[in-house]
């Protein structure tokens, strides 16, 4: 380090020192060329979507593209919503009932679990949390033919709760809060024991509020995947006034796909829209819970 | 002096007043209790169909008539059965090249996105490069194949705009495969910034300093600061890649439906169709049953890994 102040006068350094700087900014450069085009790639399906659902239906094929929108045919939105034949609001219903379900009963039988693995001494309980660590590795395609057999042999078939039942708690939500659990002072237990509360309330009233960030991140994805749950769907239910959006959608475009581009659009931006905006006001969470919990929507 | 015994007193007297048990065994108790949901929710939908799908392997069963012995024929069958070799090879070529486009990009993109920045500019490309993933994959595959379309899709009017020939994304055996895996890149690299990002973010800033201060650049910083210290989140985004990557159904269900041919099928669509179009409910388990082993093999060598990064953290 002395040498470099001493010697920077010399040309050779100070053509090193220029050659240096041309691909630093090079390589700013280009960083930022790719972020602006990666940005540009990834939003405007989306926009194109948007404004091609807001095209008068007899034009929804035509070229040139639009990205932004120059036509408000609003009345796409009303058609797909008072379509006759499907009752678009209740896919809305459906998925949303069992999204809130299925993500309530997850975070309630996860953090109970956890709160147990966690923080209570019982026989057998570290032979039971390595079940729920083994669990962890099974993946999903492998159990689908046997839950189907259960499921149908419980006469669940054709119902909600055939989506409800499998998702009602989760391997990695149990895993996520135990390690939160175990993290917690143990101090704060030792006094909340001391003034003489029970387990349930140590548990409901002490540990739960310090959990805010592991219950939102879990709470948040699991929202998302069963929102975003098609296998399921397709697998289970057969009747339309059954159907979840994403399978729902799936089908319209099989039948009204060719004919009109910009009122199946539209049914998207609907199916989409409540993540949208829970996206724009929750952003900062959602991004860190996927980065804390590795987990997907 | 009472200060110090009150505690005790209190204690004491809570024990015996609420149980006739001893505390140790009241938290056994406790423990078990609250285990309990979560614990049946785990035997009746991952145990049993487990222990369900290694019985069936065993069987002939089409869900109409009673089950019958097979012996070894579902797995003797695996052995020649051409078509799920051509349609593993498909998976491996969409995982290997999706895993590979995701994580280069979501590193760069990371990297672009972990400097100083107007924090409007950095919410904007943030929000536009991320929101692809909490969208269905689905509905979203519906609106890439209007865009794919060959004749009045989206895609093709803009390669055209350039003076490119309309490429049959779709409807080609050589690019509904490529059409599957440019979604998938689309849908997912978002994701897989977020979390190179946090990677980054978890290094200290120090190292860059001393980096600077040896006058290192741009590149260099990069190569000799970055990447090492990113290498544990790296294996750790590319073992997670590979193992969603392996298990795309959606996505191709809706975008090709596998086709032309068995161009663009994969795995999981492959045993979906055995199992629920074909009715070979033993033979589709034995096929899961490989897929099963690859992730489990995949698994494994992120824990062997990450107890390996532990070490050298």
């Amino acid at each position: 380090m002395a040498t470099t102040t001493g010697s920077t006068n010399t040309p050779a350094t100070v053509h090193k020192a220029y050659r240096k700087s041309v691909w630093l900014h090079l390589g700013e450069a280009l960083l930022w060329l790719l972020l602006i085009c990666i940005a540009i790639i990834e939003i405007a399906p989306i926009s194109w979507m948007f404004s091609t659902s807001l095209r008068d239906p007899k034009n929804s094929f035509d070229l040139p593209p639009d990205f932004w929108p120059t036509a408000l045919h609003w009345q796409n939105y009303l058609t797909v919503i008072n379509s006759p034949d499907i009752e678009f609001m209740l896919f809305f219903w459906n998925s949303l009932k069992i999204a809130l379900i299925v993500t309530g009963a997850q975070l309630l039988t996860c953090s109970m679990a956890g709160y147990a693995f966690g923080r209570l001494r019982f026989f057998g309980r570290d032979i039971l949390f390595g079940l729920f660590l083994a669990s962890l590795m099974v993946p999903a395609t492998v159990t689908l033919i046997p839950s189907f057999i259960i499921i149908r042999s419980l006469d669940l078939m054709n119902t909600h709760w055939a989506l409800i039942l499998p998702s009602v708690t989760s391997a990695f939500g149990v895993f996520l809060l135990r390690q939160h659990f175990k993290s917690l002072p143990e101090e704060l237990l030792d006094a909340a024991k001391i003034d003489g509360a029970g387990y349930f309330r140590i548990y409901w009233q002490i540990l739960l509020p310090l959990t805010g960030p592991a219950l939102s991140a879990l709470g948040i994805f699991t929202f998302l995947a069963s929102w975003n749950n098609f296998v399921g769907p397709l697998l289970f239910l057969r009747d339309w006034d059954k159907f979840t959006f994403p399978i729902a959608i799936a089908t319209i475009r099989g039948y009204m796909g060719s004919g009109n581009q910009s009122e199946v659009l539209a049914g998207i931006m609907i199916s989409i829209f409540p993540l949208l905006v829970f996206f724009l006001l929750a952003q900062r969470w959602i991004v860190q819970g996927a980065a804390i919990t590795g987990m997907k929507g | 002096m009472t200060s110090t015994a009150l505690p005790d007193d209190k204690t004491g007297g809570l024990t015996k007043r609420l149980t006739g048990m001893t505390l140790a065994r009241r938290e056994a108790w406790a423990g078990y209790l609250f285990a309990t949901p979560a614990l049946m929710g785990l035997l009746a939908f991952t145990a049993l169909p487990i222990f369900a799908s290694l019985i069936l392997i065993f069987l002939h069963y089409d869900l109409l008539t009673p089950p019958k012995w097979a012996g070894a024929e579902n797995i003797t069958r695996l052995a020649t059965d051409s078509r799920m070799f051509k349609i593993y090879w498909n998976s491996l070529r969409l995982v290997v090249g999706a895993t590979f486009l995701n994580n280069v990009l979501g590193l760069l993109l990371a990297v672009g996105l972990n400097r100083t920045m107007p924090w409007g500019i950095r919410y904007v490309l943030r929000t536009s490069i991320f929101f692809p993933v909490m969208t269905t994959t689905a509905s979203l595959a519906v609106v890439w194949r209007f865009l794919l379309t060959l004749d009045r899709g989206v895609v093709n009017f803009l390669i055209g705009q350039i003076g490119l020939d309309p490429v049959p994304w779709l409807s080609s055996s050589t690019w509904a495969l490529v059409s599957a895996m440019i979604y998938d890149v689309w849908k997912s690299c978002g994701y897989l910034m977020v979390i190179y990002l946090a990677g980054l973010q978890a290094i200290p800033a120090v190292y860059y300093e001393a980096a600077r201060i040896d006058g290192a650049g741009f590149w260099q910083q990069f190569r000799n600061v970055t990447l090492p210290l990113i290498s544990p989140t790296a294996f750790f985004a590319i073992v997670i890649s590979l193992i969603g990557a392996f298990q795309i159904f959606d996505n191709v269900w809706v975008l090709t439906e596998g086709g032309p041919g068995d161009a663009s099928r994969v795995i999981a669509m492959y045993i979906y169709e055995k199992a629920f179009r074909g009715f070979e409910m033993g033979y589709a388990s034995a096929v899961s049953f490989t897929l099963f082993i690859i992730l489990i093999a995949l698994t494994l060598l992120q824990f062997l890994g990450a107890r390996r990064w532990v070490h050298y953290e």
